[in-house]
């Protein structure tokens, strides 16, 4: 979907600077935000970037009108975006089960930060994998993405404009405080050489359209406001002609038809890197920064004569399982390690189904896994030493 | 805008509407659907063509007489519609973009973006179905709901003085401030005819009737009396024994109570990216 | 007819109805009943569209033990259904060997049965007769019970009316009834609805009950729009029986006192001579059900709509 030029411009970025480059080259035009560490930076870059390109920066009086206004803007025809950290996510979650029901393209940035409650602005966490799945109230179809670098978070914001797009999804991009403010060197695509995606709009006579009809690919074509069609949009369950209702079989077979929309395009959305996974006994499963102190550990662990592997996750929700089923073949081991009292391993440990030992790596103390940390805990599962149990240090 | 457009007495209202929702969802002698009428009169003297036209409303008896228009309708989250309405007109300007709300919406729990709409002065027109109650939710107190009534939340009578949203409006900054009843439908619709036609942030209170839970459980009269009422002595009296500050005084202000050609949001961007 | 109430199982009663006419107190008055008589009594309920026309139930169970707060479907020893339609709708809950099935005739037609827009096009309302009804269940009476209560002077006190019907079927002391009935009433209505219950225990008991093989009135929406031309020939007057929700308000504020609700609470130009035309009564409808033209617009409706009869198309007019 991204293809990289090498003609590109090469350039030192923040990872959050990178989220708003990356969301204006992806066609982002409209940004609502409100100030919250440790996630500002990207407000401040888009107040720069977007009047440069025709767009519009508003910070609003909070959290919960950013995501009022963006989701506004898109049901105007505009690619639209926010982000915020921590206490102000959980503010968002209404109004993303509103994008979610409606199928409002839309995405989320949220720069990942200690909690719960005010908890550590400043220091890192992956403390919201799990609200970012179920954060808003009932079931509902969300896609949510962690990019490991600098670099990653650029193009995953783009691609998270093209899969909210594409699907009439919100998309949320998580990544932690640490890759937030991390500077790495960007090589930004060349002019135009992105694949950019906008949502199918209707097309033809407004007679008898019907803004949620069930298409072959579960995707309505949206409306745009002005092309005639006047349609109706509500956070209620709605038949297709857009107008409430309540009747039994219609909320059933629309709401199959909005939470079938990620499995029908799990190959579009799914994504995951494998580091050394073909012949791996014990694999690592860890994303965002901590992917990256596991890569190493893997790195150390093999130069020790341990087989071991990672698999890495880009897309955390839906998880990648047809990857992670094929990653975790040879494995006699996993070691879950990410930054909270243990989340993504709840869905591990579903997939494993109890068919394999699942160790956890967990810290909730505001500082990044290391690979010391993972290589010692590799070491003690290749010897037999460790257990499911054990592993539980958070 | 002092010059008004020609009112075309022939005005139909049903050509406005989605006809085959009717009859509507409210409850007989509802205020608020003589509000509606107002409302699509009002779009229609003020000359806008309804694909041009967008109607952002939140929830409650209020959020949910846009459905029943013919238009670009948004029926939105509780409390949100100002906040989806100033998003939806920044990012096209070109719409005519009008919130519906109603006291509990736009006062207590939306209360923070009127305020800041009407600071930025977004070229919204803001129109508060004002009947003093939660309906929907079945009767409970709201933030203009007068003192000593009876909610299902107040069992003892509201000890809570009312928010007078007008005064607040200007306060805040808002371009146009303006309130009328829904006995005066003429009246109404000129007002909000006003109110389309200003640039930057109209905000119109209209005093509209709950006629089957506010007026039954407070003995207000049937909701014809209700509504002769607004003019009259039944609200008011109750209001003047609101100690300090009466919400509605005893002639209730109504027409355009408050004005300023302060230059709207839009106006101010434009300048901003011409630097 | 009498439950028995002899048997160790709960007994069932379940109550419907729409939004409004009191379901909800109706139970509560049974419950507290119950309890009052020595039983463990559940009651449970499904609210909250109350004044949107939805549909309003209430299951109450009372017996020596009870454990599910439900009833299970053909297990509802009396089926209470104070809207006609509700009633036929709940007929599979009741007992088929010996369920007592108790209606109100009244008809509420929600505004979902009006879907169809067409002119003359029939309600989605049942059409099936109160004695077709009542030869498909064990036992059960129809009666008019907001009839009975406007005749006492009260109409809103038709569910008392209803719950004298149902104080028939389950045998407790009318006293004990009554005693429960005044603390659930304001105080001002404890006389009135005394009345209410004896009444309904009277219809009943004494048998005097509508006569029920009479054809349902035609409801609202299978009413030709009315249109009336009243003296002054610059007006047409029309209202949308459907739409007409029969609030009052255009017979209060008319000035020339030239409306009127008629029997189905629907409002008419009863006085077309005195109407002057002012379009009050149009601007001040909440239902948006009434309008008015002036002659000139009169004749190009008929005009347009030709060869449907005058003003008979509204969406022809612009």
């Amino acid at each position: 979907m991204n293809a990289i030029s090498a003609e590109g411009e090469l350039r030192i970025l923040q990872g959050n600077q990178a989220c708003a480059l990356g969301a204006v080259a992806a066609g982002c035009r409209f940004y609502a935000g409100y100030p919250i560490t440790p996630s500002s930076e990207i407000a401040e870059q888009m107040a720069r970037e977007l009047p440069k390109v025709g767009g519009v920066f508003i910070q609003m009086e909070d959290e919960i009108a950013s995501m009022g206004a963006v989701l506004g803007a898109s049901m105007g025809g505009v690619k639209a975006m926010t982000a915020t950290s921590g206490p102000g996510f959980s503010l968002k979650q209404e109004n993303l089960g509103y994008a979610a029901l409606a199928e409002v393209p839309c995405v989320v940035a949220n720069v990942m930060r200690g909690g719960p409650s005010t908890g550590m602005p400043t220091r890192p966490s992956q403390g919201d994998v799990m609200q970012a799945r179920w954060g808003t109230h009932g079931d509902h179809p969300i896609v949510v993405v962690a990019p490991a670098s600098v670099t990653e978070v650029y193009f995953e914001t783009v691609r998270a404009f093209n899969l909210a797009e594409r699907l009439r999804v919100p998309v949320v991009v998580v990544f932690d405080e640490v890759i937030g403010h991390l500077l790495e060197t960007v090589r930004l695509p060349a002019p135009g050489t992105l694949e950019l995606v906008d949502r199918p709009w209707a097309e033809g006579s407004p007679a008898n359209f019907r803004p949620y009809a069930e298409t072959p690919d579960l995707v309505p074509p949206m409306a745009r406001p002005g092309d005639g069609y006047r349609a109706h949009t509500t956070g209620l369950t709605h038949a297709d002609t857009g107008f409430p209702t309540q009747d039994p079989a219609v909320v059933e077979r629309m709401l199959q038809r909005l939470l079938g929309k990620l499995d029908h395009h799990r190959a579009l959305i799914e994504r995951a890197e494998q580091v050394a996974t073909d012949d791996a006994e014990i694999l690592v499963v860890a994303y965002g920064i901590t992917a990256r102190a596991a890569r190493r550990a893997v790195a150390l662990a093999r130069a020790r004569g341990v087989k071991a592997g990672l698999f890495r996750p880009i897309t955390l929700w839906p998880f990648p399982e047809t990857a992670f089923r094929a990653a975790a073949a040879h494995a006699s081991g996993l070691l879950v390690a990410e930054m909270n009292a243990g989340q993504l391993v709840l869905e591990i440990e579903r997939l494993v189904g109890g068919a394999k030992p699942v160790s956890r790596l967990g810290r909730i103390d505001g500082e990044p896994i290391v690979p010391a940390q993972l290589l010692a805990m590799i070491e003690r599962m290749a010897s037999g030493g460790e257990t499911a149990a054990a592993g539980r240090q958070a | 805008m002092t010059a008004m457009t020609k009112i075309d007495d022939r005005f139909d209202v049903r050509s406005w509407l989605r006809e085959a929702l009717f009859p509507h969802f409210l409850c007989p002698g509802c205020g608020h659907g003589i509000a509606l009428r107002a409302l699509v009169w009002a779009f229609h003297d003020a000359g806008i063509a309804r694909d041009r036209l967008a109607i952002v409303s939140g929830i409650g008896c209020s959020g949910r007489i846009g459905a029943y228009i013919d238009t670009n309708t948004f029926h939105v989250t509780h409390g949100r519609p100002l906040a989806y309405a100033t998003g939806l007109k920044l990012a096209r300007p070109d719409l005519e973009v009008v919130v519906i709300t109603g006291d509990g919406d736009c006062l207590a729990i939306g209360g923070n973006h009127l305020i800041h709409a009407c600071r930025r002065n977004i070229d919204l027109t803001c129109v508060m179905l004002n009947n003093e109650i939660y309906g929907m939710t079945g009767g409970q107190v709201s933030p203009t709901t007068a003192e000593d009534r009876w909610t299902t939340t107040t069992p003892a009578g509201n000890i809570e003085p009312a928010f007078d949203a007008c005064r607040l409006a200007e306060a805040a900054g808002a371009g146009l401030v303006g309130r009328e009843m829904t006995l005066h439908l003429p009246a109404l619709r000129d007002l909000l005819v006003e109110g389309l036609m200003h640039p930057g942030f109209s905000f119109i209170e209209v005093i509209s009737d709950c006629t089957e839970i506010y007026g039954r459980k407070n003995d207000l009269g049937l909701p014809a009396e209700m509504m002769l009422c607004q003019t009259g002595s039944l609200r008011p009296d109750v209001y003047t024994s609101t100690v300090d500050q009466p919400f509605r005084p005893n002639r209730l202000r109504t027409g355009v109570l408050a004005r300023s050609d302060r230059p709207g949001y839009l106006a101010r961007i434009s300048r901003v990216s011409d630097r | 007819m009498l439950v028995n109430r002899a048997d160790s199982r709960p007994i069932n009663v379940l109550v419907v109805g729409v939004g409004g006419q009191g379901v909800i107190m109706v139970s509560k008055v049974l419950a507290q009943l119950c309890l009052e008589q020595g039983y463990e009594v559940k009651q449970s309920e499904v609210h909250g569209m109350a004044k949107r026309g939805g549909s309003v139930f209430s299951h109450i169970r009372f017996g020596a033990r009870v454990w599910s707060p439900t009833i299970p479907e053909g297990e509802a020893d009396v089926l209470l259904a104070m809207e006609w339609a509700e009633g036929l709708r709940w007929l599979p809950s009741l007992e088929p060997e010996r369920g007592i099935f108790i209606a109100d005739t009244r008809r509420i037609v929600p505004p979902f049965a009006f879907r169809n827009r067409r002119r003359g096009a029939d309600p989605a309302y049942i059409t099936t007769r109160p004695d077709e009804v009542l030869d498909r269940v064990a036992g059960g009476y129809a009666i008019d019970a907001t009839r009975e209560a406007e005749a006492l002077g009260n109409g809103r006190a038709a569910n008392t009316v209803l719950l004298g019907a149902l104080s028939t079927a389950l045998g407790f002391p009318a006293e004990d009834w009554l005693a429960v009935i005044s603390r659930f009433v304001p105080s001002k209505t404890i006389e009135t609805n005394r009345q209410a219950f004896h009444r309904g225990r009277t219809v009943i008991e004494a048998g005097d009950l509508p006569d029920l093989s009479a054809p349902p009135a035609a409801p609202a929406a299978a009413a030709p729009v009315a249109t009336a031309t009243p003296a002054t020939d610059r007006v047409t007057w029309r209202i949308e029986p459907s739409w007409c929700k029969g609030c009052n308000v255009c017979v209060t504020i008319c000035p020339e006192r030239c409306l009127a609700l008629d029997q189905r609470k629907v409002a008419v130009l009863a006085a077309p001579d005195a109407c002057t035309g002012c379009r009050l009564c149009e601007y001040l409808c909440p239902d948006l059900a009434i309008t008015v033209s002036d002659g000139a617009l009169s004749v190009a409706i008929e005009g347009a709509a030709s060869p449907q009869p005058a003003a008979a198309d509204p969406g022809s007019r612009r």
